[in-house]
């Protein structure tokens, strides 16, 4: 009799491991379509009796995946992030600098008046026209340059948004950190990594899982972000020089400024976005503003206008070349009369052309930074963004496919599949119900057994 | 490798989505007939053409310059040409005058008739273009070249135009062509032949005659000069339009996309789309758990 009870005992324990099975297949399909989860598996175990009754048992489910894996879907997610936003970012600033008539198509527009100038210097709408190409070339070159710095400012207020993301997410990762501490839930996990890849995706850097159980989060550089269950915060503030918001690890009253190291993720593109192609690009284009002005000047104060008077400048003269794009201005002289435009020569009469033929010869002189005429300088700062930005391209399209690969990679490991599932489960349904009449069948053996007692 | 029904969905609508951006890039591609629209497509093509479009730009509105300077040296052929012909007729009448048959009333007579062609020259060499420019005052230009005797108040300043990348070329011939700079005082000449006549003066006749020769081949020679300016003009034209049509040439190679390889690439993506799209359709139908 105590054989049978031991049985039943066995049934039972059976029946129990098999709903295990049929509970975490249930659970899997229920998630198939949660992001970031990773499939369970429930491991049966033969127990161990002699000389006959063993039984069954269910463990706790198994969580498939991998962390050296997981490592690289975050590395990866990161670069993604860096190189789609700094592509996206490269090309709103190329846009910013080849739409509409382009500023060497407008300088070009200046020097083909410059050349009818020359045909008819004393006609005034000859003249009139080419002081308004001048105009336009202006207003150019400085709405370029308030977009310049408006894309500027807009890439600190998306380092500042994603900077209080990252903060947010830090914490909760902490909090995921402390719950798998607790409790060691397969979910607590996949949460936790599901936090540490968008917290790569917003500032890259790297996570490891410690002997115990902790995940760390660190920022290129090595600054700690996470730390078990402590977070620090990223913070933003504007630098006192440049202006520019400058990104800090603050732990308590520990402040540590991590500007110059994240190389990943959103803000990662954003500062080399931010610090380096808008900053290069607004540096070029003063440098620009700063050679038309003095190599239009020097010419233009050489010449002389219809009324015979020289040394007078075609541009107001910049004093630097920082901020020449915003502050370059047509001499107001000129402004007001266009008789003023130095077409001639001094001594000469105002039919003499030679002024505007100089003028019109600063096309083709090699008198912008770096060797090259003005055109090509101007052509020079958005071909360059334009390499950069399918270099940026080519790079997101890299990365893109080592995460589709990488997607395949974990998908193989971890994730679910409902036809695979649907086996389980069916195979599990009926280790069950098997188990159920094994039950049944000891039961009524019990219950014959009393009966004949 | 383990691939779960949910992963051959996920890759199955990824790729429709590439297969139709594939078909919306050959698309716009085909439409607008360009291959590269922003430097990034293809910064090199891109750097390419917008350095031709410059050289267009720049060389299209010399051309116009060169056609308004071609247009100003007909006026000054022109106007040579009439006070060519005025110096040819002076000549010959004051060779006839010259005639010892000739009286003092019949020279008087010429005399006056020479006062008048004085007068056309003195008008020719004082026309004025289109825009009110004095074609003969070299950069003087807003005044009348030769004042009421004839002498030049102009300069010798010639005005050079643009005509190619890095080339001037002559439009103007100044006054003082028909100056002692040059060979004689054409216009005084005439007026002094003209006193001449009127007051008898046989030797200043005679020595006018041989001015007159040297003014005839002094106006000659500016005509030259003229028909050699605008002959450079021209040629200038021609070379221009050929380089014209070269840079469109050269803008048309970096940036205009092939037209039938486009509209191929275009029918492939389709294809690839309509593919793509099936084989969604098929994956779905097979891995729905409701048709196990």
């Amino acid at each position: 009799m105590s054989d049978l009870l031991s049985l039943l005992s066995l049934g039972s324990a059976g029946i129990a491991a098999q709903n295990a099975g049929v509970s975490v297949a249930t659970n899997n399909v229920a998630n198939v379509n949660t992001d970031g989860y990773s499939r369970q598996r429930v491991d049966l175990n033969a127990m161990r009796a002699s000389p006959l009754i063993g039984g069954v048992r269910s463990g706790s489910p198994n969580r498939l995946q991998d962390e050296l894996l997981s490592g690289r879907i975050r590395g990866s997610a990161s670069s993604l992030a860096y190189s789609t936003t700094l592509s996206g970012g490269l090309s709103d600033l190329e846009a910013t600098l080849s739409q509409g008539p382009t500023l060497h198509e407008r300088l070009a527009g200046v020097f083909s008046r410059m050349g009818q100038v020359a045909t008819d210097p004393t006609d005034p709408s000859v003249r009139e026209a080419a002081v308004e190409a001048t105009r336009e070339f202006i207003a150019d070159v400085r709405r370029r340059a308030a977009d310049l710095a408006d894309s500027l400012s807009q890439a600190s207020v998306r380092i500042h948004d994603n900077s209080v993301q990252a903060t947010s997410i830090a914490a909760r990762l902490a909090a995921s950190n402390e719950q798998v501490g607790k409790t060691g839930d397969p979910v607590a996990r996949d949460e936790r990594d599901r936090l540490a890849a968008q917290l790569s995706n917003l500032v890259g850097g790297s996570a490891r899982i410690d002997q115990d159980g902790q995940m760390r989060f660190v920022l290129d550089g090595g600054a700690v972000l996470v730390d078990g269950t402590h977070a620090s915060k990223l913070e933003t503030t504007p630098d006192p020089i440049t202006g520019k918001e400058n990104v800090f690890v603050v732990d308590g009253s520990n402040r540590r400024n991590v500007t110059g190291d994240i190389s990943g993720g959103k803000i990662g593109a954003d500062l080399t976005l931010r610090d380096k192609s808008i900053t290069n690009a607004m540096g070029e284009l003063d440098q620009f503003a700063f050679d038309v002005a003095t190599s239009m000047n020097a010419v233009h104060t050489a010449g002389a206008g219809l009324d015979g008077v020289s040394g007078r400048n075609m541009f107001v003269t910049p004093t630097q070349v920082s901020g020449a794009a915003t502050a370059l201005a047509i001499d107001p002289g000129l402004n007001a009369n266009p008789d003023q435009l130095a077409s001639g020569t001094p001594g000469a009469g105002p039919g003499d052309n030679r002024g505007a033929l100089a003028l019109l010869g600063v096309a083709t002189r090699n008198v912008a930074a770096g060797g090259k005429t003005l055109a090509n300088a101007a052509l020079a700062m958005v071909t360059s963004v334009g390499l950069q930005n399918a270099e940026a391209k080519a790079s997101a399209s890299r990365e893109g496919l080592v995460s589709e690969h990488l997607a395949g990679l974990r998908d193989s490991l971890a994730g679910v599949d409902i036809q695979e599932e649907l086996t389980n489960l069916s195979k599990f349904e009926h280790a069950s119900s098997a188990m159920t009449r094994f039950v049944s069948t000891i039961d009524n053996l019990l219950g014959d057994l009393i009966d004949r007692l | 490798m383990r691939i779960t029904g949910h992963r051959m969905i996920d890759l199955s609508a990824e790729r429709t989505g590439k297969a139709q951006a594939s078909v919306a890039q050959h698309s716009a591609e085909v439409s607008s007939g360009l291959r590269v629209v922003t430097p990034s497509d293809d910064p090199t093509a891109w750097a390419s053409a917008e350095r031709a479009k410059v050289r267009k730009l720049i060389s299209d509105g010399t051309g116009a310059a060169v056609k308004a300077s071609r247009d100003r040296l007909e006026e000054t052929d022109g106007a040579l040409g009439s006070i060519g012909d005025l110096v040819a007729r002076a000549q010959e009448l004051a060779v006839q005058a010259s005639n010892a048959t000739y009286s003092a009333a019949n020279r008087a007579a010429l005399g006056d008739e020479l006062h008048s062609m004085f007068l056309s020259a003195l008008g020719s060499a004082n026309t004025q273009s289109s825009n009110g420019e004095y074609l003969f005052a070299g950069s003087l230009s807003n005044v009348a070249p030769f004042d009421p005797t004839g002498a030049y108040v102009g300069d010798a300043i010639g005005r050079l135009v643009p005509a190619g990348e890095n080339t001037t070329s002559l439009a103007t011939i100044p006054g003082s062509r028909l100056t002692a700079a040059n060979g004689v005082d054409v216009l005084p000449l005439l007026e002094q032949l003209s006193v001449a006549l009127k007051t008898n003066n046989l030797a200043a006749l005679q020595s006018g005659i041989t001015d007159l020769q040297t003014a005839v081949l002094q106006v000659g020679t500016a005509r030259t000069l003229t028909g050699g300016a605008m002959n450079v003009l021209d040629s200038t034209a021609q070379a221009r339009d050929l380089l014209s049509q070269h840079l469109a040439v050269e803008i048309s190679n970096a940036v205009e996309s092939d037209s039938i390889a486009a509209a191929s690439s275009l029918a492939h993506a389709t294809t690839a789309l309509e593919a793509s799209r099936m084989v969604s359709s098929h994956l779905i139908a097979l891995l729905d758990p409701r048709s196990a």
